[in-house]
């Protein structure tokens, strides 16, 4: 393929791709996403396209492996388009009586999702509660484009964002339209787009430079991840219209080398940009000139950060330094730098598209537009989420998520990741926004939400959260490196039963300090997950602390196992199941546990089949 | 021709040359900020956060630290506000339980107004300040030791752990060691480390005047930027 030397040559490409995916009369779209992968996808795509092949269909149906489609909970996930029918943990033996079926017009109705409470089949995807609740539009394309064509996103629009930004707006314009639509940075933090871009480019000098920050890190989170893998040329796209609207020649992709696939398709797409000639010199025939390079981070969660991931691409140790100067005038080689994270830059070519006020018509007065979250945790529907921002917690845990997921109450979400803050349940009814959020003592963060029942106890949360931030801590400053350490002794004294009333005020007074004076976010943030289950759950740090009692029954100091005479069978199963024989007992009379041997792993009690064995506090 | 910039420091208008940092300026003028990272001609990584300050910027107090924040016109600056004195305080005291046998961070624990020590005592040899690492790379251009490791395994050491021929053992590094010096009773074993406060020297002096620079005797120990 020759470069495209104009916008008129973009057109002719697009106009022939629509045609040529308007060619099949069916097309059968199977989720490539993350969870999916996990579930198997990569077998269930390989059957079909064995299938196809077989049955000589190749030229009227179309596969197409696309980026995630969110409801990882059910995957694989296959849909049948133009019908619009979404079949859910599919495997490969499935896919013969799929292809029949599906060529005679019907539906195998076993391989639709079912409604939890009713049983209901649901024949569209989009009917399915999970979809239909969401306002989906970053992840609403993913279905709709192979992840590693160029063409498919031409098809669906792609590039024309550019064309526009080139043809008719000069860089002021387009900063003002990001400015006006109120995108704020969905890396965390929050910041205007549109004021970083303005102040970056008023800034001196001719040398500035670009970086998406695909250093996703957070427990229990991939949206980035997922946008990335699925839809790589828009981020290219936003990269592109930010390097027309602040004169940069040179963008990065700081990926995580953890998402392979993210890297493979951000390679691919910039390789496929710059056959097209989207990436190089006077790009569309303008006099824009910019190219992308993909750079590999190595799994620091601390080079998410700004500063350290600009050292780490220099070759630096990745540490963050103090930022009295900000990046946008001193960043990437010590050059007027704009580093914004994946689905921001994702969200820019949808603004140039469709104008500001489409998307400062979503969302709440401070913060507009759509976010991407990944619910995990305790909910029957985990996967990726894209709700308008201000949507409240309870409509994403309950209705999108479709609530506990074994019967067991929900007690807080854990939002923002190891930064971020737990909400208990009475805050459910708080608008999801990055004032909102914050107020309440935790964030939006990038957009992890971790979902807890009762049988999660919120101090050993705190404690596996500090464990984390103390591994990641680079170790630079005082507060962050010993504040989080002596944080996570104080926890860990009293999730073992040794805790004194007067850490839980020591323990505040901590938290705030290094909140206050620690030198980078990932500082600043660390106490958050103390702090805020000190806030909310407190009654759980005293029952720990004054009664020695660990209420949710995790923290394995403060418990003991039982059996209860009356229902054991004497089975031997939990005898012949304990890894430390600390269970003894004659075949058909109830046994005992030998508390002293017995090191509360639970493995018996998830062994046990007559409820036999109970939990109880240790005395 | 430097270009002068006139700030508010602890109510006092100052000029100082643009490209200063705030707390080069404030010792200058005598207003003692604590600081044990900082080294006068060295650059500044922020890391023991002693000598934060507030700044107002907007209307909106920022905390930051003076050693890495460059002076700008019309800047107001508290360095020793109650909530300062209390986030420097909790500073200085996780310093002093991981190194309780250095005097110089017996002495800035003191000056910082630790009364008592929360956390139980760990006598490391190391605080991670820093210093030895920049005066050898910048002083001497030698970069014979370096910081190896992330987070808890953070520690100085040569490349590889093996002395290069390129470290001439000048001993800045040691020079410029906070842990150099030992407490006047002696080095604390293992079990016997206590906060020092029985020193009468010139530190209780600023108890009375807390922002004033008294030319302590610590600062001549190691080498605080006031005794270049």
């Amino acid at each position: 393929m020759p470069r495209l030397a104009g916008i008129g040559e973009l057109e002719n490409l697009r106009a022939a791709a629509v045609a040529e995916r308007q060619r099949a009369s069916m097309t059968l779209i199977v989720c490539g996403g993350p969870g999916c992968q996990a579930s198997g996808c990569r077998a269930v795509a390989d059957a079909l396209s064995e299938e196809l092949a077989r049955e000589e269909l190749t030229s009227e149906v179309q596969l197409r492996v696309t980026g995630c489609h969110g409801f990882c909970e059910q995957g694989p996930i296959i849909i049948v388009e133009p019908a619009g029918i979404c079949y859910c943990r599919v495997e490969p033996g499935d896919i013969a009586e799929i292809v029949s079926t599906t060529l005679r017009g019907g539906v195998v109705d076993r391989l639709l999702y079912a409604d939890p409470s009713s049983g209901e089949r649901v024949r569209s995807a989009w009917e399915i509660p999970f979809y239909r609740l969401q306002d989906r539009v970053l992840l609403a394309l993913h279905p709709e484009i192979d992840s590693s064509s160029i063409t498919d996103y031409i098809a669906t629009g792609g590039y024309s964002a550019l064309a526009k930004v080139l043809g008719e707006h000069s860089p002021d314009r387009v900063i003002k339209a990001v400015t006006s639509s109120g995108l704020r940075g969905r890396g965390g933090g929050g910041f205007p787009t549109g004021r970083k871009w303005a102040t970056c480019r008023a800034a001196p000098g001719d040398e500035k430079y670009l970086i998406c920050n695909a250093d996703e890190g957070d427990p229990g989170a991939y949206m980035d991840r997922g946008v990335l893998e699925g839809n790589p040329h828009l981020v290219l796209e936003g990269m592109l219209i930010g390097a027309w609207a602040i004169g940069a020649r040179q963008g990065y992709i700081y990926v995580r080398n953890e998402y392979p696939m993210a890297v493979e398709h951000a390679r691919l797409a910039v390789a496929q940009a710059r056959e097209y000639g989207l990436l190089g010199d006077n790009i569309l025939g303008s006099s824009l000139c910019f190219d992308v390079e993909v750079a590999r981070g190595g799994g620091a969660f601390v080079c998410g950060e700004s500063t350290a991931l600009m050292a780490s691409l220099e070759g630096k140790v990745g540490e963050p330094r103090a930022k009295d100067v900000h990046t946008v005038e001193d960043g990437l080689w010590g050059k007027p730098t704009v580093l914004n994270n994946v689905e921001t830059w994702a969200n820019v070519p949808l603004i140039m598209r469709n104008g500001p006020a489409w998307f400062a018509a979503k969302g709440t007065k401070g913060s507009k537009g759509t976010k991407i979250f990944s619910l995990t945790g305790r909910v029957k529907n985990t996967g990726l989420v894209e709700v308008a921002m201000g949507t409240p917690l309870r409509t994403i845990i309950y209705d999108i998520g479709g609530g506990a997921a074994d019967g067991v109450a929900i007690k807080a979400v854990q939002t923002g990741g190891p930064s971020g803050g737990c909400l208990p349940a009475d805050k459910f009814d708080l608008p999801v926004d990055f004032d909102t959020l914050a107020q309440a003592g935790s964030m939006v963060g990038s957009g992890g939400m971790v979902v807890m029942d009762e049988h999660t106890c919120m101090v050993d949360v705190a404690r596996y959260f500090l464990a984390f931030l103390q591994d990641e801590s680079c170790g630079k400053c005082v507060p962050c490196r010993l504040g989080v350490d002596r944080m996570l002794e104080i926890v860990t004294d009293i999730t073992e039963g040794r805790g004194r009333p007067e850490q839980l005020e020591l323990l505040e007074e901590l938290g705030e300090t290094v909140r206050e004076t620690a030198l980078c976010g990932l500082g600043k943030t660390a106490p958050n997950p103390v702090l805020s289950t000190l806030r909310y759950f407190r009654e759980e740090y005293e029952a720990h602390v004054r009664e020695r009692r660990c209420p949710a029954g995790v923290c394995r100091a403060l418990i003991a196992y039982q059996i209860d005479p009356e229902r054991c069978t004497g089975c031997g199963l939990c005898r012949t199941a304990c890894p430390h024989g600390a269970i003894t007992g004659e075949s058909k009379q109830p046994h005992t546990i030998v508390a002293d041997a017995c090191l509360r792993c639970g493995i018996c009690q998830s062994e046990c089949r007559f409820e036999a064995i109970v939990l109880t506090e240790r005395g | 021709m430097p270009q002068y910039v006139t700030l508010r420091i602890d109510g006092a208008n100052v000029v100082a040359p643009r490209g200063r940092t705030v707390l080069d300026v404030a010792i200058e003028y005598g207003i003692c900020i604590p600081h044990l990272c900082h080294i006068e001609t060295i650059s500044d990584m922020g890391a023991c956060r002693l000598c934060i300050v507030e700044n107002v910027v907007d209307g909106r107090t920022k905390v930051t630290t003076s050693c890495t924040l460059q002076v700008q016109e019309g800047m107001v600056i508290a360095t020793n506000t109650e909530r300062i004195r209390k986030l420097r305080r909790n500073i200085a005291e996780l310093l002093v339980a991981e190194a309780p046998n250095s005097r110089a961070i017996q002495d800035i624990a003191v000056r910082c107004g630790v009364k008592r020590v929360r956390y139980p005592f760990r006598n490391r040899d190391c605080v991670l300040c820093g210093r030895c690492v920049r005066v050898c790379a910048e002083m001497w251009d030698a970069r014979a030791i370096g910081f190896v490791g992330r987070g808890k395994e953070r520690h100085v050491d040569f490349p590889f752990g093996v002395r290069p021929d390129f470290c001439k053992r000048c001993g800045s590094c040691v020079q410029l060691c906070p842990m150099t010096i030992t407490p006047c009773d002696g080095p604390m074993g293992p079990g016997e480390e206590r906060l020092c406060g029985k020193c009468e020297s010139q530190l209780m002096v600023t108890e009375r005047m807390p922002d004033t620079c008294v030319l302590c005797d610590l600062g001549k120990g190691f080498a605080c930027a006031r005794h270049g």
